[in-house]
């Protein structure tokens, strides 16, 4: 006997299950969202957030170029409050880059990409920071920058809102089986270690870079490459738009700007493990480097920390690897594939499309389960209650607040400076249940992502812990050492320059002023080995963003 | 420019270099490269709290436990500095703490045991008197006393803390909050807000009103975070322990923390008005040698490079928090001299992986002699004339041993002495 039924359990609380989720609740199907660790967690929180124009695939992977074209216009419309509409440049900086540039302005014809080509001066009036290397460049207005966080809370709270349920710190341990059809699966919650069972009719295993370890639960096999990215964040924005470097897609060739910091990204090296994600030095120093080749400022920015992702390639059998491999997705249909009725994996793809992703799965479920309802996630906004400004805790300047030079916002209070983020943005996530680190509460509210990472906040959010969620001071102050020590992991990558300035103070803070160094100690609680209300050692990747 | 002897630095250890050559009747000019340590992470002058940087036992002695750690490691700054300029140190500092209008006291015979904003109990040594009824060797319960609005200091987090450490848990804790009179609850609060309103006595008589009604336990000491004025802390804390009935006690908070900010801007505000020059917010550099003394440093000022000659350089730049070192990818140099003082192939090598650790790149600086000048490979001093106080001096780490107020006075106290005989 099952503890709980439902008509669908979807594994994997990223972008694409959380996508499938909404998908589902949307068309009236009940459903469950089970995730071992937070949502946003593995891949989609470790994105640069780019939103894909297409442009970076139009040359050698037209079909997921046309699939950005056209699902950065719908998020636009349906996710208008996760997107910041910078637009983009493709730069060139060497006569390689020029050879590349027809191929480049062919392919974006192709797929339907609008790019205009502009003057290096006009370029340079737009953006200051263009390096003096930059020798031609194309605008691409349909660059963006969509904020994971946002995005994947956007699509769980909407789906919730129609009776959908979120089990986060839930690992699917197993399946039950009834003849070749799953018939639930076992899940366990990784703090408790507590065992339940979920009856269901259909799994939808959208686990991205896990999807074959989900899978071979079930003696199946689905072929995932993981393919590690390692980004630095700098304490700047330089540019106003995204920084695409106009060449075969490569290491270091991208900057994307979010609210106040740039993310230099990224690297592709193949992974034998989607959570073993070591960041080397040399991949930090190459970022910069070929950053610099296209923006000023670059080197001489504050980089705050390091963090590495994971592409969640999937092998179409082609002979292609790592970058090579083409960024679109596929339906994996077990029924077919493999005779397990009620299995399906959604494979590949990137966050720009996973609400495509989504729809394809889910159209094929609900066929399985005889439901006609059509798919309306392209139509409905995320935000279809006039509450839901405020569900999403949307940041200040997304509301059209002054920055805090302006005179409104400097009368009010901040959780924390650095990001902007209000008592009131952080109150209804400190007593979630699904907020079980200050990790959780920073990926719903970006508090501690900013220039101090976390080194204010952290004390202040420790408070709330004690004051709104009634958690007693040792489990507190346990959750505020492990915050800052999670910060520290992405920060130790980069350190140098004044960022030595920001450990010290931090440092000082912390040991000094606070004497938690002791505080640990006398609770016998050892900082590197993270536990208690929080997440349990073997979720925890390297350099977390 | 041209002086007797120019110390470079805007922390502790500069300020009592400069001090102890100010009193022994020298002339020396103070060149001050922006904010320091003294701003974010002093509250009290912190002597030894720990033997070392694992212990959990509270050092009782900071004297006998510094005795003890020269005799361990003789390459310790404090071993450099030695224990007198340790004590000597001390008194000029406490001399000059209460001729600039500050209360403070304290022994190198004794730590108190403080609670911190974490609840934490931590050993310091000489401490502002606001600070002094905190000591948790004393006996009477105490009642944390927090403000509506005020996110700096969580008396709630620092009860359920302290509760458990203080005693096997067989004391009285207890956290209360009151509204802060006449300010909305939707108004950005920080401490230097509320410094303020504090040194207002209507102001402070409605807030001790508000305690008393507040704190039922009779016996209890109130624990208030750091914001018992801005100029007038003094008298502030008198009246306000007079008007709540109580004994009070202050405790650091978040930066901006009033603690810091009042011995930052009084102190270098005294020696000014006392006659000693400063040059503000000039980064110095490039020192220039020759026959082995310097003969000049170089002021990175408005504009232009401004060089200054001087008898004899004290060094009191503070590693990391004002910037001095030049931090590269790989490579850590000074400014002054250019030299390497770390390599890594690797820049995390310079932290632990947990930032609750003692972390490598503290512990980067110049190594130094016995008379705290910078020295080569080999042991000669780079200059004859150069003397390092405070964090520039390699191996300097306070946070662990929670020493940083008295090896920067050590340090810079012993400096002094040297540049003096230079």
């Amino acid at each position: 006997m099952p503890d709980t039924s439902t008509g669908v359990v979807v594994i994997g609380g990223g972008s694409t299950g959380a996508g499938v989720l909404r998908d589902l609740a949307l068309r009236g199907i009940d459903a469950i969202l089970v995730e071992k660790g937070d949502l946003a967690s593995g891949t989609t929180g470790r994105s640069h957030g780019l939103l894909h124009s297409g442009g970076r695939y139009c040359v050698n992977d037209l079909a997921a170029a046309i699939e950005c074209v056209e699902e950065g216009r719908i998020l636009r419309r349906i996710a208008k409050t996760t997107v910041e509409d910078t637009g983009g440049y493709f730069v060139s900086v060497s006569p390689g880059d020029e050879a590349w540039e027809p191929r480049f302005v062919d392919g974006c014809k192709k797929a339907g990409i609008t790019c205009e080509r502009i003057s290096v001066e006009e370029a340079r009036r737009r953006e200051p920071a263009l390096s003096t290397q930059v020798r031609t460049v194309f605008w691409v207005p349909e660059d963006g920058h969509l904020d994971p966080f946002y995005l994947v809370i956007g699509n769980v709270e909407s789906a919730r809102r129609r009776g959908a349920q979120v089990r986060t710190y839930t690992e699917v341990t197993g399946f039950v089986k009834n003849g070749n059809r799953v018939a639930g699966v076992i899940s366990r919650d990784t703090v408790t270690g507590e065992e339940t069972t979920i009856g269901c009719q259909a799994v939808i295993n959208a686990t991205g870079a896990w999807a074959g370890f989900v899978a071979r639960l079930l003696d199946v096999e689905v072929k995932v490459v993981p393919v590690k990215g390692v980004m630095v964040v700098l304490s700047r924005r330089l540019a106003h738009a995204a920084i695409n470097r106009c060449h075969k897609p490569g290491d270091g060739d991208i900057v994307v700007p979010g609210l106040s910091v740039a993310i230099l990204g990224t690297t592709a090296v193949k992974v034998a493990h989607p959570e073993v994600l070591p960041i080397e030095s040399d991949e930090v120093r190459l970022l910069i480097e070929e950053g610099a080749k296209m923006l000023d400022g670059v080197t001489t920015a504050r980089a705050m920390r390091a963090y590495a992702g994971v592409r969640p390639l999937y092998d179409l059998g082609a002979q292609a690897e790592g970058r090579e491999m083409s960024r679109n997705f596929a339906v994996i249909d077990h029924e077919e594939r493999d005779g397990i009725a009620g299995f399906a994996s959604i494979v590949g793809g990137k966050v720009t499309t996973y609400r495509l992703m989504a729809e394809r799965v889910t159209d094929l479920v609900a066929r399985r389960l005889g439901v006609t309802t059509p798919c309306t996630t392209a139509d409905v906004p995320l935000n279809d209650r006039e509450d839901e400004m405020d569900q999403l805790r949307h940041r200040p300047a997304q509301l059209g607040v002054p920055k805090p030079h302006g005179e409104e916002l400097a009368l009010q209070p901040l959780l924390c400076e650095c990001e902007l983020v209000r008592p009131q943005d952080v109150e209804p996530w400190v007593t979630d249940p699904a907020v079980r680190t200050l990790e959780d509460l920073r990926r719903r509210t970006r508090a501690g992502m900013g220039p101090c990472q976390a080194a204010v906040c952290s004390y202040r959010l420790a408070g709330r812990l004690v004051t709104d969620r009634g958690l007693d001071g040792r489990t507190a102050t346990r959750a505020m050492a492990d915050f800052l020590e999670t910060r520290w992991r992405g920060v130790r990558h980069v350190f140098w320059g004044s960022q030595l300035r920001q450990a010290q103070v931090t440092a000082g803070l912390h040991l000094e002023l606070f004497n938690v160094d002791r505080q640990l100690q006398f609770e016998g609680d050892d900082p590197r080995r993270p536990s208690l209300f929080t997440v349990p050692a073997d979720v925890e990747a390297v350099g977390q963003p | 420019m041209r002086c007797d002897i120019a110390v470079v630095g805007s922390g502790l250890a500069a300020l009592v270099a400069t001090r102890t050559l100010q009193r022994a009747g020298r002339d020396p000019v103070l060149i001050w490269p922006g904010l320091s340590s003294l701003y974010f992470l002093y509250a009290t002058v912190d002597v030894l709290g720990y033997a070392n940087a694992t212990t959990a036992q509270p050092v009782e002695q900071p004297v006998t436990g510094v005795r003890q750690l020269i005799a361990d490691h003789p390459d310790h700054p404090y071993a450099r500095a030695g224990l007198a300029a340790l004590q000597d140190g001390s008194s000029l500092l406490l001399e000059w703490l209460r001729e600039a209008g500050f209360n403070w006291q304290g022994t190198l015979a004794h730590n108190l045991l403080l609670p911190t904003a974490t609840g934490t109990p931590k050993p310091s040594c000489l401490v502002p008197t606001s600070m002094v009824a905190g000591d948790l060797q004393r006996d009477e319960p105490i009642a944390f006393c927090g403000f509506d609005g005020y996110q700096d200091f969580i008396p709630e987090l620092a009860a359920s803390n302290l509760s458990r450490a203080w005693n096997g848990g067989r004391r009285t804790v207890t956290a209360v909050r009151v509204p802060v009179p006449g300010i909305k609850p939707d108004r950005l609060l920080t401490s230097i807000d509320l410094a303020r309103s504090f040194e207002d006595a209507n102001f402070r008589r409605d807030v001790a009103g508000r305690l008393r009604r507040a704190v039922r336990n009779d016996g209890a000491r109130l624990g208030l975070p750091a914001v018992l004025g801005l100029t007038h802390d003094a008298d502030v804390h008198a009246e306000f322990e007079k008007e709540s009935g109580r004994p009070v006690f202050e405790i650091p908070t978040l930066p901006p923390s009033v603690l810091g900010l009042r011995l930052f801007d009084r102190l270098r505000r005294h020696i000014q008005e006392t006659g000693v020059e400063m040059i503000w917010a000039a980064p110095a550099h490039q020192a220039e040698v020759a026959n082995g003394r310097c003969l000049r440093i170089h002021l990175k000022s408005a504009g232009r490079e401004q060089p200054v000659e001087a008898r004899a350089f004290i060094l009191a730049v503070e590693d990391a928090v004002d910037g001095a070192w030049r931090a590269g990818v790989q490579t850590v140099r000074d400014p002054f001299f250019h030299r390497l003082l770390a390599q890594h192939a690797n820049p995390t090598e310079r932290t632990d992986e947990s930032l609750f650790q003692p972390q490598p790149f503290a512990a980067i600086g110049y190594p130094v002699s016995d008379r705290l000048q910078p020295i080569d490979e080999d042991g000669r001093p780079l200059a004859s004339n150069v003397f390092v106080a405070g964090g520039a001096i390699a191996g300097y780490d306070p946070a662990g041993i929670k020493a940083r107020g008295g090896m920067a006075v050590a340090t810079g106290y012993r400096a002094a002495q040297e540049a003096m005989a230079a």
